[in-house]
This record gives C-alpha cells, structure tokens and sequence, in this order.
C-alpha cells in the first residue's frame, strides 16, 4: 500500500497492489527453465530413441503451465487506487486486463470499516463498494482512518 | 456504483454443506481432506491385495491363488501404493498446508484442483474393476514392462487409461503447486525463509513435470503397439523391448523421489519441534535436495544392470548412484545434528521421524548394496529388492506419512489425538513392519526371486515370519483409523500452536483454522 496527501493531481491518493511474490522476469526465468528442461528430455527422446510420442505430451503440459503462468502474469498488475480529485472521490479498480472507475461525491461519502479491519466500505446514497481487497487488516485499518480524516477535513473546509 | 461484495473478507463461517460442498470444493483444506481419505482408502484396497500375496506366500507350494491371479495382485498392488496412495497422500498435505505455511488464501488454481482431486477416483474405478474384465488385471509387474504388457488382455488397456488420467491429475496438481509457491508467498517470505516441507514440494513438483509426460508417452506407445500396429517395443517389427525399460525407468527413477522428497520434508518439519531447535542447516537441506532431484535424471540405468549396457555405461551409473548417498547423508547429519543437545520429547510425530530416519537409513544402505553393478547383477528380481523398496517406501514415505498426520492433525480438526493410541500404532507398526520385510533380506540374498507365488523349501521360514508380520503390520494400521477418527469426533482442545517447540505461519492461526485463512497475506518478519 502506497499512500500520499499532497500530491500534485490529487489531495489524497492511496494505491494498494496485490501481493506478487514472482516478478515478471523470474515468471519468464522459470518457465524457460521447466521448458528447455521438458522439452529437452522429449526431444531427446525422439530423435534418439524414436519415442517421439513423448513429444505431444510435453508440449500439451508446456501449454497448460504457459497457460497457468499468463494468468498469474494478466493478474500480477491488478490494483485498487483511491483518489481525491476536486468534488469527487475516485476509485480506480484494475482486475486482469479491465479497469473499473467508480466516482463518488466526497461530501456524501461514508467510510464504513469493521472494528478488526477485515472489512473496509465506502457508501453512498445507499450503496456501498468494498475497498482494500489487496490489504491486510492493518493496512485497512490505517486507510479507513486516513479516508475518515480526509473527508473530515474537507467537511470542515466547507463549513 | 456497484452494488456492493455480499461477504466481508472477515466472513469464515460461510461454506457450502452436504455432498456438493466435496464435490464442488475449490477450498485447499476441503481438497486435502478428500486427498488424505482416497489416499487411505487406495491404502486399505493396496495393503489387502499385499496380505492376499502373503496368505499365498505363507508356506511353499501352491496354498490359495492361481499363479496368473498372483502376478495380477502384485501388479496392482504395486499401481494402487505407488499411484493411488502414497502420491496422493502427499499432494493431500500439499494442498493443507501448503498455503497455509507461506500465508496464501489457497492454491493459485483453486477450481483447476477440484479437477486434479476428481481425476482420481475414477482411475482407481479403473484400476480396481480390471479386475473383472476378461483375463483379468494386468499382471506385467508394476513397471509394465514390454513385451510383456503388449500382450495381455483389457485389463491392461484399463491400467493405461488409469495411468493416463493419474498422470493428467498430477501435472495439474504439480503445475499449482509451482504458481502457489512462487507467486503467493507473503511479503517477506523469501525462498530461503520458506518452511523445509514446502521447498521439498517445489522440487517435487518440478521432477513431476520434468517426467509425466515421459511416462504418458510410454503407455500411450505401449497402447499402439496393442491396437495400432506400431512397433515401438516390438522387435520383430523394428522396435526395441529394451527401449521400453529406458523410458519406463527415465520416469520411475525420479518417481521413486517424487515419493521420497517430501517425506524428508515432513520429517524436517517435525524433528525440530520436538528438538525445540531450528533446524541444522537448512540450507545445505534445501541443495541436498535439489542435488538429489538432480542426481535422480542420471542413474535410471542402475534398475537396468542385467539387461546389458558397456562397462562404462555400467560404472557411470554405478557411480551416480552411489553419489545420491552423499545429498542423502546431509539430510540424515542434519536430522541428527538437530536432535543433539535439544530438549527432545517423543510424543507420537517424533516417533515416527525418529523411525523414519532409523529405518530409512537401512533402506538407504541396502540401496547402496544394490547400486555396486556385479551385486546387483546377483540380486536382481530377488527379495533383497522388494526387501530395500519397502524398507524405503513403507518405512520412508508412509512412515513420514503418518508422521505428519500426528503433526498436523491437531491443527486441522482442533482435537488432540489420543496419545496411547498413536503411540501403539508406532510401536507395532515398527516392529511388524520389521518382522515382514527383514527376513526378505535373507530370503533374496540366498535366491529367492519376486514375482513368483511358490518357493523352494529352504525359504520356508523366511516367508513364514513376513506373512505373520504382514498381518501384524496391517492390522496395526486399523488403529491409525481409529486415532484419525477419535481425533475428528472430539478430544482435548487443540492450542493454536499445538506443540511447544513449533514454529511457522501455520501455527499462528487458530485450531481448526477458519475455511479460509490469510485472505490478505500476513507479513513475515
């Protein structure tokens, strides 16, 4: 979680990222590896032995890992970033390739935290939108806390 | 704005219920679970078809079965222990604790291991009712060797597709494991601070990959040769019988550490809980293991010493065999090395590490034995091997096995197992497993072949003594079922960290751990 409040574009813009133990590069490291090793066996194989039946079975499990790796590598960028920006409230939401935006007014906006942070809400007119989903308790806790005395201060501001 | 999430990050109580909940599961605790029960399941079906082979065995002469019958149930008892109970067993603790012990939520791939679990059960379906299929199981040994296997009837054709559909169930479980491990480890969980038992799962799941497809082209050739006129394997056609043995054992050499490795890493695991140490040397147990895995692509041949190679092929492989003994004494120096000057107590997993590491040991020697080529070529195909496997597998794998249900079984149901009970299981379960498989050393070193349902009277004793013990170790196992059960009705309240001297992620969560756990990833200083 990285959070500022006094950026240059916004007063408050807090962007959370989901925990990725592999970079890219090691994910790319890895998968050559299990490759050139699996690959090398079967072709070895064939063009040795003339087994060359373990040929399509190597390659069919060299597409389910690929398949496997471009997942995790499509998600590895996801990320939740929450901004103020003049009037509103900005909720950016990246999930595999799409990004979501949610826009709320930040006079009507309520920030709903359970006590233990396992749980951390915004609402308005109603509805709520959960936030934090790649933070841990802690972490929720802290940016609920930072949202209350932002909106705070801009309530106060007004008045 | 979107309606809002229906459940809070913090909502443990909601999971499905009845039958659905196991069918559908995509939850890695509930996906163990099934695991460890096939597992015992295949276990039972695996350990009646070994004391239906000792009842035959018991005295010389033919006593009860057919001797078609008799190479039918060592085939398939060697099938179901291999493939249907000791591999999944292991993936069944992969998959409980695994996340659990790097701080993940669950599995990278969570509806792809529904998937890897619901393969089983219809290939031990397979394997089991080929039994009743004309001519009956396949009956070639569980190495399948051709041209042995190119001739036998559907019995054989349904080992295949078993095979097939185990080997698919264990890629996709392999292939998890490797994106849980590397991509969802908390922060601050680095690759040398994660647990011994995880580091020996990524290298396992790893050798998986490296040799399923290899197995997969073996029996997809051998399934041609049958039905489609191709002659990989048959020489009258061009082929090469002996082609077979170097595929089949390219795969089954580092099967036999696929089965082994993460037995080490449960035994790491125990052993310094009850030493109240760390670990001694935890890294060089993390190269020792890698060295192993290394070491299990170049000594395939050594299963191989009679069927003919040059002298030099037979001292490479003699050599590289011998070499595994040093990555091999490492581990056994740390264990040890770990026990000395601890404040050591021998509650019932301790016991088993304990055991594991002192029969294990002789499994290792004996494998040291058979790795010199000339006496090799002496004890092939006698009882001194089925004597060294057992010695490696039972009192190895299946040992460390039951280990790690004493460990961790505490945490998973929230109930202390009963003590008395687990410590019988230990004790009889050694001493039996003992009385069944030392005298095989004997009877194999003085000729007595494997494989074949009579003998000659001078191994009477021998196998008198293994048949009693057979029994022994078998009934004992039935008292493990009752611990495991006595432990899910009830018992003492479980601590969250269980055991005084345990250390790890696993430990902080609360016993049983809610269905889902570190939904955001703890961090590990």
């Amino acid at each position: 979680m990285k959070c500022v409040t006094a950026g240059e574009a916004a007063r408050f813009a807090c962007t959370a990222r989901r925990n990725n133990s592999l970079s890219s590069s090691g994910r790319l490291l890895v998968f050559g590896f299990v490759f050139a090793v699996c690959m090398g066996i079967a072709l070895a194989f064939t063009v040795l032995l003339g087994a060359w039946m373990i040929l399509p079975f190597a390659g069919a499990e060299m597409l389910v890992l690929y398949l496997a790796f471009h997942h995790v590598g499509r998600h590895a960028a996801d990320y939740e970033r929450i901004a103020m920006e003049g009037d509103s409230l900005a909720i950016e939401v990246r999930d595999g390739g799409h990004v979501r935006r949610f826009s709320l007014n930040r006079q009507w906006a309520q920030v709903v935290c359970a006590g233990d942070g396992s749980r951390l809400a915004l609402r308005s007119h109603g509805r709520e939108l959960e936030i934090g989903i790649h933070m841990n308790g802690e972490q929720r806790l802290a940016l609920g806390s930072a949202l209350k005395r932002e909106l705070k201060r801009e309530l106060r501001s007004i008045g | 704005m979107e309606a809002a999430h229906a459940h809070g990050h913090g909502d443990h109580a909601h999971h499905p219920a009845g039958i659905m909940r196991w069918i559908q599961t995509t939850n890695h605790k509930d996906i163990g679970t099934l695991y460890l029960w096939f597992s015992f399941t295949m276990f039972i079906v695996g350990g009646v078809l070994a004391l239906m082979l000792r009842m035959e065995l018991f005295q010389p002469g033919m006593q009860v079965w057919q001797p078609e019958f008799f190479n039918q149930l060592t085939t398939m008892h060697g099938l179901i222990m291999v493939f249907g109970a000791i591999m999944p067993a292991f993936v069944g603790f992969a998959n409980w604790q695994i996340p659990m012990m790097i701080g993940a939520p669950d599995m990278a791939f969570a509806r792809m291991n529904n998937w890897s679990f619901w393969l089983l059960p219809p290939a031990a379906i397979l394997l089991v009712t080929s039994f009743f299929v004309p001519g009956g199981a396949t009956a070639a040994g569980w190495t399948i060797y051709a041209p042995l296997s190119t001739q036998m009837g559907p019995g054989m054709d349904l080992a295949i597709f078993a095979l097939h559909i185990m080997g698919a169930s264990s890629i996709m479980g392999s292939i998890n494991i490797v994106t849980t491990i590397l991509n969802m480890r908390a922060p601050g969980m680095t690759m040398m601070k994660m647990p011994l038992f995880v580091w020996t799962w990524l290298i396992t799941a790893y050798l998986l990959i490296a040799v399923m497809p290899v197995l997969a082209g073996a029996v997809t050739m051998l399934l041609t040769d049958r039905h489609f006129g191709t002659n990989f394997f048959n020489a009258a056609g061009g082929g090469d019988p002996v082609m077979f043995q170097h595929i089949f054992w390219f795969f089954g050499h580092p099967e036999v550490y696929i089965m082994i490795l993460p037995a080490f890493g449960i035994v790491s695991q125990i052993v310094p809980t009850f030493a109240r140490k760390p670990l001694f040397g935890y890294s060089s147990m993390v190269y020792a293991t890698s060295s192993i895995a290394i070491l299990s692509f170049i000594v395939w041949a050594h299963h191989m010493f009679t069927v003919g190679m040059p002298a030099q092929a037979q001292l490479f492989f003699m050599y590289a065999t011998m070499l595994i003994a040093v990555p091999t004494g490492v581990k056994v120096f740390n264990w040890i090395a770990t026990m000395w000057k601890g404040s050591m107590t021998f509650e019932t997993p301790m016991l088993w590490a304990c055991g594991f590491i002192f029969v294990f040991s002789m499994g290792g020697f004996t494998g040291l034995v058979l790795a010199i080529t000339p006496v090799d070529i002496q004890l092939q195909d006698t009882y001194y091997v089925v004597a060294h496997f057992h010695y490696v597998l039972v009192a190895g794998s299946l040992f460390a096995i039951f280990g790690g249900t004493y460990y961790w079984i505490p945490k998973w149901t929230g109930h202390m197992y009963d003590e008395a009970l687990g410590k019988w299981h230990f004790w009889l379960s050694m001493i039996f497993f003992n009385v069944t498989f030392f005298p095989m050393h004997f009877s194999g070193l003085a000729g007595m072949p494997r494989r074949i349902p009579d003998y000659a009277l001078q191994f009477a004793d021998f196998n008198m003594l293994s048949t009693v013990g057979a029994f022994g170790f078998g009934l004992a196992q039935l008292l493990f079922l009752w611990a495991v059960l006595k432990c899910i009705r009830g018992g003492k309240k479980a601590t969250d960290q269980t055991w005084e001297g345990a250390e790890g992620l696993e430990w902080t969560l609360p016993s049983p751990p809610p269905y889902h756990t570190f939904e955001t990833p703890p961090v590990v200083k």
